[in-house]
């Protein structure tokens, strides 16, 4: 067994008489090619935290005026950025399969209430929608629109 | 024995509870025959070397759902499990996330706890004498085919807790009422029989919650009977919100 999981994990709510020994967690946990799947998916929440604090940085140099707005606009074209940029279009993409290519035909109750489109056209969708945004992204950044 | 008859090593988890602070890990060296399941390399054990390791098992066709172990890792019906897919060693142990009682032996009373709480079984709202009269002439409680279809695959579960093994949610939250509880409630709640799924919501949107589900779908990746219980978890958060939802819009939660 790899480690310790929970001391309380799927403990009954009466103990018993016997002393057990406590609960672990499988060997493969860390190793096992869909649990790195997992991982990685989970991973992706720390991605959108760092998202959210460059968002909230550009709020707070929009409300301290011009000058600190496109200071920080033009900071954005720094290669760290745009490399952190593609890393965040990648999770988002990665994010979107997983959901909508499992996640949603799971939801999919016989006779439920969610319609699952096919996954071709899901994927169709997904692709699309992020080649639109960066299209836009990249029109706007480059000073063709705006 | 033959000569030329295989051998392997098999490494299976011991534990006293009566002398052994922690498990420990014994090797048993055994020759095995073409066609064994890992059950049959236990049990030779059991027979022929050592006759103290403590194991379930029953009907050796993976319908009891008794002999679930972590065979290198992996939540495994050791019935199912051929010996030919692993190589000259093996190792066994009891299931994860589960205090170990004895060896290979786990302790399923706080799964059955879960189990209960989820009210497996058909609630009825109340019978009305003209309903009775009607249900009567049609056969008590007949279902469609397709009404049949919306639960049944929902309810091949054996509850051989392998689901529970692979949980990273269970692994870390005592309280997750876990897949294979969540699925069988969820079977009822979409059973067209069944009046219970208000009480049962809104067990699933208390402590337990269904929404502590990450999404793992390790669940269903090692359910031996394609359960799928990470469908039947996430249909259940679906209609834990819609009802959650209704109670709050309709006169009497649309009851």
């Amino acid at each position: 067994m790899a480690g310790a999981a929970h001391p309380e994990a799927m403990a009954p709510r009466k103990k018993g008489s016997t002393r057990t020994a406590p609960p672990q967690t499988p060997t493969t946990w860390w190793s096992a090619p869909r649990i790195r799947t997992y991982l990685l998916f989970g991973a992706t929440g720390g991605v959108y935290l760092l998202m959210g604090f460059l968002v909230l940085r550009l709020a707070w140099a929009l409300g301290k005026g011009p000058q600190e707005w496109n200071a920080a606009l033009s900071s954005l074209s720094n290669p760290l950025y745009i490399g952190f940029h593609a890393l965040v279009l990648v999770s988002l993409i990665f994010v979107g399969l997983r959901a909508f290519g499992k996640m949603m035909p799971k939801m999919q109750p016989r006779g439920g209430p969610l319609p699952v489109l096919p996954a071709a056209t899901v994927r169709g969708v997904i692709y699309g929608a992020w080649a639109v945004v960066t299209l836009f992204m990249v029109l706007v950044l480059s000073g063709v629109i705006f | 024995m033959s000569e030329s008859q295989k051998m392997m090593r098999v490494e299976i988890t011991r534990f006293d509870p009566d002398k052994d602070e922690v498990p420990k890990i014994q090797q048993y060296q055994i020759p095995v025959e073409p066609g064994w399941k890992v059950l049959d390399a236990v049990n030779y054990i059991k027979d022929h070397i050592d006759p103290s390791v403590a194991y379930r098992w029953s009907c050796r066709m993976a319908v009891c759902g008794s002999c679930g172990m972590m065979v290198d890792g992996e939540p495994k019906l050791t019935c199912k499990t051929a010996l030919s897919d692993y190589g000259d060693a093996i190792r066994i142990e009891p299931l994860a996330n589960f205090p170990i009682v004895r060896d290979l032996v786990v302790d399923i009373d706080g799964f059955m706890d879960k189990f209960r709480s989820v009210k497996p079984w058909i609630v009825r709202a109340k019978e009305r004498a003209q309903d009775m009269e009607e249900l009567n002439s049609r056969g008590t409680y007949s279902q469609t085919p397709a009404q049949l279809d919306a639960f049944r695959q929902f309810s091949m579960c054996i509850n051989c807790l392998l689901c529970y093994a692979a949980c990273p949610v269970v692994a870390n939250e005592p309280e997750f009422i876990g897949p294979a509880a969540i699925a069988l409630g969820h079977r009822y709640n979409i059973d067209s029989r069944d009046e219970g799924s208000r009480e049962r919501n809104a067990i699933f949107r208390g402590e337990g919650t269904v929404f502590s589900c990450s999404f793992a779908n390790e669940c269903s990746e090692v359910c031996p009977k394609n359960v799928d219980p990470a469908a039947a978890v996430n249909q259940a958060k679906l209609g834990a919100v819609i009802d959650w939802a209704k109670g709050l819009i309709l006169p009497k939660g649309g009851a």
